[in-house]
C-alpha cells in the first residue's frame, strides 16, 4: 500500500489501510481483548500474546488474517468499558487506528496513552466497506474513503494530542517531555 | 455568558472566561486521584524515568481501595509494600493506606478533597460520584500518570443535558432504579455520549447525598463522560464539615447555558428495576425476570455502599433470614461507612441474618473477593455485567438496587422487595 502523501516522511498523524468493519458496542473488555483472562491488572503485558488476543472471541482468526496498517471501523460504544490492555492489543496487532460511530472519552485517552488513535466519525460505519481502503489524518479531521473518493470529518487532534501520538504514546511523550523536548 | 456547569468548572481550572462544547483547553486540576493498582504502576515509571517524587503531592490522592486485602499468593502483597516505601521514601501525605482508605470515591469527598466548583482528574468515570458536592471528575485513565510529573493537562470540554428530578421515590423503590431508567433510555445509543449530566430540581434537592453520588455514579453507563448536580444547602452543610480553610466556589449554570437535551424525570413514577446481562440497556422491571435463582447477592461498589445504601438493605432483612444457597456479602465504602452501619446494628443485623460484611474497598465488583464460579447467578449492586467481570465467563450478573438485592437473598429468586418490605418503615429521603 502505498502513502497518500507526497512528502517524503510520512507523518504519523495519517493512517491509512484496509478496513475491518465491527457491529456496535464491543466493548474494551470483553470484546477487544477478554480483560477477564488477563488477570494480573496492573502488569506489562506481553505484546504478542496481546495480538494473539486481539478479537479473538469475536473473530478466531483475525490474529493471522490481520495485517500492519489495517483500520478497525466500528459502530457506536466501541471500546465501552475498558481497561488499559484493550487499545495495548489493538496497537500490538498492528492496527494503525480505529474510527468509530462514538465511545467514551475515556477510551480515546487511554488509547492515545497506548500510542493508538480514535476517530469518533458518526456515519462511518454506513460509509465504508468491509476489506475497502480508508484514510485518517488526524492532525486535519479528514477521514477518506479511498475507493469511492468520499470525505467525512472527525474533530482533528489538538496539538497536545498530536505530540502524544507522534511520541508512540504517553510514556515516551513523557520522556521527551522531561528532555524539554515537547512542543505541546 | 452562556455557560453550563462544567463549561464554568473547566473555564476556572483553564484560567479563561469562556469555553466551548468541543474546544480542547488545558487546564489546571485541582486533584488527581487514583487507585493503587495504578499508583504503584506509576511509580514504578517515574522509576524508569527518573522522576524521584511526584511533582505536586499535595494535589494528587492514592487509595488502596482495590486490593487492601492483598490476598495470599496474589502480587498485591509486593506490589502494596512498594507503594508503601515510595510513600515512606518521599513523604507523599495523600495516601489513603488499608484501613483510612474505602473506595477513592468516598475518600474523595469524606476528606474534603472534593469541593463545589473543582476540577478532579481521575482514573475512572464512576468518580462522577463526587459532582453530588459540585466537583467536576474529569476520567483521564492511564493519563493519572501527567499528574504526578506536572500541574497540568488537556481537556475536551463536553456537551451538557440536564435532567430536572421531581417527586419523591415510591416504597422500595432505590435511586439505584433511576439510574436503570436512564441506562434503560440511553445505554444502547449515543444520546449521553462525550456528555456531562446536569442534575437538579426538587427531587434532587429531597435525596441525601449518599442517594445523589450513587446517581452520579453511574451516569457512565448510560455513556456520559461525566456528571454534576446543583449544590444546595445540604450539599453545602456536607462540604463545610468536611473543607477546613480550603477554597471551593460554587457554579450555577447561566440561563441560557445550551444544552444537548433538558428533561424532567418523575422519582415518584419509577418502578424497581433489574439490568438483565451482558449490557447495561437490558433494563427490565423486577417483575420481568422475577422467580429467576440466584446464587450470591452483593451490596456495595461505588454505586450502592453507602451508609443509605445499607440502611435499604437492612430494611429488607430486618424480619428475614437470607435463603439457603445463596452468599451474600455486604461491603461498605469506607471505614466511616463501617464504623456507622456498626454503630446502627447493621453490622449485627447482616451477621445475623446470614451475610458476609466485608472490609472496605472494591472487593466483589471486580472479583477480588466472593469471586463468580461457573455456572453462578448474581444479583448485585455492583457496576458492571459483562461476563467475566467478577470470575467465571459462565456467572450471570444481574444489577439492582439494595433493596431488590436484600429481598432475592431471602427467597433466594429475584424478587420484588415490595413482596418483603414492611408495610411502614424507614422513609429514606432525608430532609
Amino acid at each position: 500500500m502505498s502513502s497518500a502523501s507526497t512528502s517524503a516522511a510520512p507523518s504519523p498523524a495519517v493512517r491509512r489501510g484496509r478496513v475491518w468493519k465491527f457491529g456496535d458496542w464491543i466493548s474494551g473488555d470483553d470484546g477487544i481483548v477478554r480483560f477477564s483472562e488477563l488477570r494480573n491488572f496492573g502488569d506489562d503485558h506481553d505484546p504478542a500474546d496481546l495480538a494473539r488476543r486481539c478479537f479473538a472471541g469475536l473473530v478466531p482468526d483475525f490474529a493471522s488474517r490481520v495485517r500492519p496498517g489495517d483500520i478497525v471501523v466500528a459502530g457506536r460504544g466501541f471500546g465501552i468499558p475498558s481497561h488499559p490492555p484493550a487499545p495495548m492489543a489493538l496497537r500490538a496487532a498492528g492496527i494503525a487506528a480505529a474510527v468509530v460511530e462514538s465511545t467514551d472519552s475515556a477510551f480515546v485517552r487511554r488509547s492515545l496513552n497506548a500510542g493508538f488513535p480514535v476517530a469518533i466519525c458518526p456515519g462511518i460505519t454506513a460509509a465504508v466497506e468491509e476489506g475497502g481502503e480508508l484514510e485518517v489524518d488526524f492532525a486535519t479531521g479528514r477521514v477518506t474513503d479511498i475507493d469511492s473518493g468520499a470525505v467525512m470529518t472527525t474533530k482533528p487532534f489538538s496539538p497536545a494530542m498530536l505530540e502524544v501520538l507522534d511520541s508512540g504514546g504517553l510514556v515516551p511523550y513523557l520522556e521527551r517531555y522531561l528532555a524539554g523536548e515537547a512542543r505541546a | 455568558m452562556s455557560l453550563t456547569i462544567a463549561q464554568k468548572i473547566i473555564a476556572r481550572a483553564a484560567g479563561t472566561d469562556a469555553v466551548a462544547a468541543g474546544d480542547y483547553v488545558t487546564v489546571t486540576p485541582d486533584y488527581t486521584v487514583m487507585q493503587d493498582i495504578y499508583f504503584w504502576k506509576n511509580i514504578k515509571i517515574l522509576e524508569r524515568l527518573g522522576v524521584p517524587e511526584i511533582a505536586h503531592p499535595d494535589k494528587v490522592v492514592a487509595v488502596l481501595d482495590h486490593t487492601p486485602q492483598a490476598a495470599l499468593g496474589s502480587e498485591h502483597v509486593a506490589r502494596n509494600r512498594e507503594s508503601r516505601e515510595f510513600v515512606r521514601r518521599t513523604g507523599f501525605s495523600n495516601f489513603f493506606d488499608a484501613g483510612r482508605a474505602g473506595l477513592r470515591h468516598l475518600v474523595m469527598v469524606e476528606h474534603g478533597f472534593a469541593r463545589p466548583g473543582l476540577l478532579v482528574f481521575s482514573d475512572e468515570p464512576n468518580i462522577a460520584s463526587i459532582g453530588a458536592v459540585g466537583a467536576l471528575n474529569v476520567p483521564i485513565s492511564t493519563e493519572v500518570l501527567v499528574s504526578m510529573v506536572r500541574d497540568s493537562n488537556w481537556v475536551r470540554v463536553p456537551a451538557s443535558v440536564r435532567f430536572e428530578l421531581t417527586g419523591t421515590l415510591p416504597r422500595g423503590v432505590w435511586i439505584r432504579d433511576l439510574v436503570q431508567a436512564i441506562c434503560r433510555e440511553y445505554a444502547g445509543g449515543d444520546g449521553l455520549v462525550q456528555r456531562c449530566v446536569e442534575f437538579g430540581g426538587p427531587g434532587l434537592a429531597r435525596l441525601g447525598l449518599d442517594s445523589r453520588q450513587g446517581l452520579l455514579a453511574g451516569m457512565y453507563h448510560a455513556g456520559a463522560d461525566t456528571a454534576v448536580a446543583d449544590v444546595d444547602e445540604v450539599a453545602l452543610d456536607y462540604v463545610r464539615e468536611r473543607a477546613g480553610s480550603r477554597p471551593y466556589e460554587v457554579f450555577t449554570a447561566d440561563e441560557d447555558a445550551a444544552y444537548d437535551e433538558v428533561r424532567t424525570w418523575d422519582l415518584g413514577a419509577l418502578e424497581p428495576f433489574v439490568t438483565v446481562p451482558p449490557r447495561h440497556s437490558g433494563v427490565v422491571p423486577v417483575s420481568e425476570v422475577g422467580g429467576r435463582r440466584i446464587t450470591q447477592a452483593t451490596v456495595g461498589s461505588c454505586a450502592s455502599n453507602r451508609i443509605e445504601d445499607l440502611r435499604a438493605a437492612a430494611e429488607v432483612l430486618r424480619d428475614h433470614d437470607i435463603a439457603p444457597g445463596v452468599t451474600m456479602y455486604v461491603t461498605p465504602g469506607s471505614p466511616g461507612v463501617y464504623a456507622q452501619a456498626a454503630r446502627e446494628g447493621l453490622v449485627e443485623l447482616f451477621t445475623e441474618r446470614g451475610a458476609t460484611v466485608l472490609s472496605p474497598g472494591c472487593t466483589t465488583c471486580w472479583g477480588y473477593l466472593g469471586a463468580l464460579g461457573d455456572g453462578d447467578v448474581a444479583v448485585s449492586t455492583n457496576q458492571e455485567n459483562y461476563p467475566g467481570r467478577a470470575g467465571s465467563r459462565t456467572a450471570e450478573i444481574y444489577l439492582a438496587s439494595p433493596y431488590v438485592v436484600a429481598a432475592s437473598a431471602v427467597t433466594g429468586r429475584i424478587t420484588d422487595p415490595r413482596e418483603l418490605l414492611p408495610a411502614e418503615g424507614a422513609v429514606h429521603v432525608l430532609g
